[in-house]
């Protein structure tokens, strides 16, 4: 069986943007970069299903800068993925996430693949669609947002999170899962494995090896704004919790006019 | 001049209130760009949809009925409201953001080679689309525009505001194109949660709780705080790991991003990831016994105080103000 595993590197969900004013760029050079939490889900995942034995394979792959390398030895390899594939192309800045989905489904087209994971959504762009899209590109089903997954002979049974419950899905493989939180608990890599990790097969790759074009977007990206600033915060006096309370309820309801 | 399809979603026959709220945010831009607002309805009995469209404006609501939309479908729901796009060729086709929308908006977005945003909060029209949505869960905006033809957007809960406004909502019927298709992922059942809970993503008030609470067994004062607000109970990451409740209720950068028009957190710090997630609620409220909690720095309303002094008589304070 094989499976491959699609992660971003994003910004430290600690990172804090500092834009003044509205500005057609974001500049994210001095960011910290992490495993997108989401796909740790689906690293985690596609190594659960490798441990329950058989010849399986598992591939990491990513789009992004060379500095992805690291991200990728230390929360990919090292935790149990048997190889990784970079592209890595200048033409790839700035690029939306049908671009994105476009050349990793021609990248996944170079094997066949049992199972390809994803994280329900990058933490940075907030997007949550390249699995989606990839599924679709590739002609496979999928099922997004899982929070737990069996896998039987040439099948698959997943619960996917909705509103105040779960559906049960059944979709046979080859099939394209979204991974949300809850699926496992991600293990950490350990500092063995991860000076071991870097004796791991690393293959890079532009969009001219896969043999494509660099994909145009659908969307235009036209202006980065901060949020709107927030008032002064109005302290209700506490001394007496039920007057407090009495209070609260009267400026949410009179002032705020909320409740 | 601009039509907008708005797709107008049914789970066992239940309408999602988004719907509402999109299509009066359609009529306000067909009345300044021109264009028509349309209704899009999947499902066995589409008079109540229309009827509630029209009520809203729209100007016609378009519908299918056939078995597969009995139980959602990406598949074949995907491909009906793609066969809808490319016959009636809308310049936007809106969904709203819930576990559904969320499925279907690139599904449909790939099938017709459209554009697709996630998560929008605000719509422009000046010649072209304009669309905001958050990122970084909400520290910054960002205005994308269709690079060419249409897009598909999916539409945040309570971004817009709901507004009656009759339109005549001409009811007209589809063919899905769903005929023969050989279904790969089935949802073979749905498992409920535990009943009449409200959503945090639809809901207009939510009341969180953080570690302030002290454990797993006082989660219910802060559920009993919200039921009392008819709103949801969210919580901060602190409290779903400790595996006090279900990682359905975190609200934060790796949780929910809402923004609802109250937001009370109770014995919730406000580290940035949290704040990332309920920063754009319109009005925010904190109890905390730390005046220097990062909190208040967002909060409009403030009381420094042990919460189990404060949340027990707000809860009986609002229950009279909303009887
Ligand atoms: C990758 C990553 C992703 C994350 N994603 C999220 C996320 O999505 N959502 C999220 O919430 N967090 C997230 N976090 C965690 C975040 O950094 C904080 O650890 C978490 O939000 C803290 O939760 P808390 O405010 O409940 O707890 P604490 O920070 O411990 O705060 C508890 C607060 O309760 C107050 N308090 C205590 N007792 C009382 C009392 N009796 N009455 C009143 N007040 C009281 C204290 O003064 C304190 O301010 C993430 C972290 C990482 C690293
Ligand atoms: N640059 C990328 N390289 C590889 N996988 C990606 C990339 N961007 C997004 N993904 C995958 O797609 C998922 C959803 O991302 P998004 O649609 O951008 O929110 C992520 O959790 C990853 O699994």
């Amino acid at each position: 069986m094989k499976i491959a595993v699609c992660v971003k590197q994003v910004p430290d969900s600690e990172t804090r943007i500092n834009l003044a004013a509205p500005a057609a760029q974001l500049d994210q050079s001095g960011f910290t970069r992490i495993l997108n939490p989401y796909d740790a889900y689906a690293v985690e995942e596609a190594v659960k299903i490798k441990e329950k034995g058989g010849e399986v394979e598992v591939t990491a792959i990513t789009i992004g800068p060379e500095t992805v390398k690291e991200t990728l030895k230390k929360d990919c390899l090292a935790v149990g993925c048997d190889k990784a594939v970079i592209i890595s192309d200048p033409g790839l800045d700035g690029a939306d996430e049908n671009a994105i989905a476009t050349v990793l489904a021609a990248a996944l087209k170079r094997e066949t693949y049992d199972l390809i994971l994803f994280g329900i959504k990058a933490i940075d762009g907030d997007s949550g669609q390249v699995g989606i899209l990839v599924a679709e590109k590739l002609g496979l089903p999928h099922v997004s947002t899982i929070t737990k997954l069996d896998l039987g002979e040439g099948t698959l049974t997943a619960h996917r999170e909705i509103e105040g419950g779960k559906e049960v899905v059944e979709a046979p493989l080859p099939a394209v899962l979204t991974c949300q939180k809850g699926l496992n608990e991600p293990r950490l890599p350990s500092l063995p494995n991860i000076m071991k990790a870097g004796m791991k097969p690393q293959e890079t790759l532009t969009c001219a090896d896969l043999g494509i074009e660099v994909p145009a977007n659908l969307v235009t990206f036209k202006m980065y704004s901060p949020p709107a600033p927030r008032g002064e915060c109005k302290l209700v006096a506490a001394d007496d919790p039920v007057a407090a309370a009495k209070e609260l309820a009267r400026l949410l309801n009179e002032e705020a006019k909320v409740i | 001049m601009p039509n907008i399809a708005v797709f107008i979603e049914q789970r066992d026959g239940a309408l999602k209130k988004v719907a509402w709220q999109m299509i009066s945010e359609a009529r306000r831009l067909a009345d300044s760009a021109g264009g028509e607002v349309w209704g899009v309805f999947l499902g066995p009995d589409a008079g109540p949809a229309g009827a509630e469209a029209a009520k809203y404006g729209a100007d016609k609501v378009f519908s299918a009925s056939d078995d597969v939309f009995t139980t959602y479908n990406s598949q074949a729901w995907g491909t009906a409201l793609a066969t809808f796009c490319q016959a009636q060729n809308p310049d936007l086709l809106m969904l709203g953001a819930t576990a559904m929308g969320k499925d279907l908006a690139p599904t449909v977005a790939a099938k017709l080679g459209w554009g697709c945003v996630s998560d929008a909060v605000g719509l422009k029209y000046e010649g072209g689309f304009e669309i905001r949505r958050p990122i970084f869960a909400g520290k910054c905006f960002l205005d994308v525009a269709p690079a060419s033809g249409g897009a598909v957007v999916a539409i945040r809960p309570n971004a817009f505001v709901p507004e009656e406004k009759a339109g005549p909502g001409a009811a007209e019927t589809f063919d899905a194109g769903v005929a023969g298709l050989d279904l790969k992922a089935v949802v073979k059942s749905v498992e409920a949660a535990g009943g009449g809970k409200v959503e945090l993503t639809e809901a207009e008030i939510i009341v969180s709780g953080g570690r302030g609470i002290k454990g797993p067994e006082n989660y219910p004062l802060i559920e009993k705080l919200a039921e009392s607000l008819g709103a949801a109970a969210g919580a901060s990451r602190a409290i779903v790991d400790a595996g006090w409740v279900d990682y359905s209720h975190q609200v934060g950068q790796t949780g929910k991003t809402v923004g609802p028009n109250l937001y009370i957190a109770c014995g919730i710090s406000g580290a940035i990831q949290h704040l990332a997630g309920m920063s754009s609620s319109k009005c925010i409220v904190a109890i905390n016994k730390d005046a220097n909690a990062p909190i208040f720095k967002v909060a409009d309303y403030g009381v420094v105080a042990d919460l189990f002094d404060i949340v027990p008589p707000l809860t009986d304070e609002v229950g009279k103000i909303r009887s």
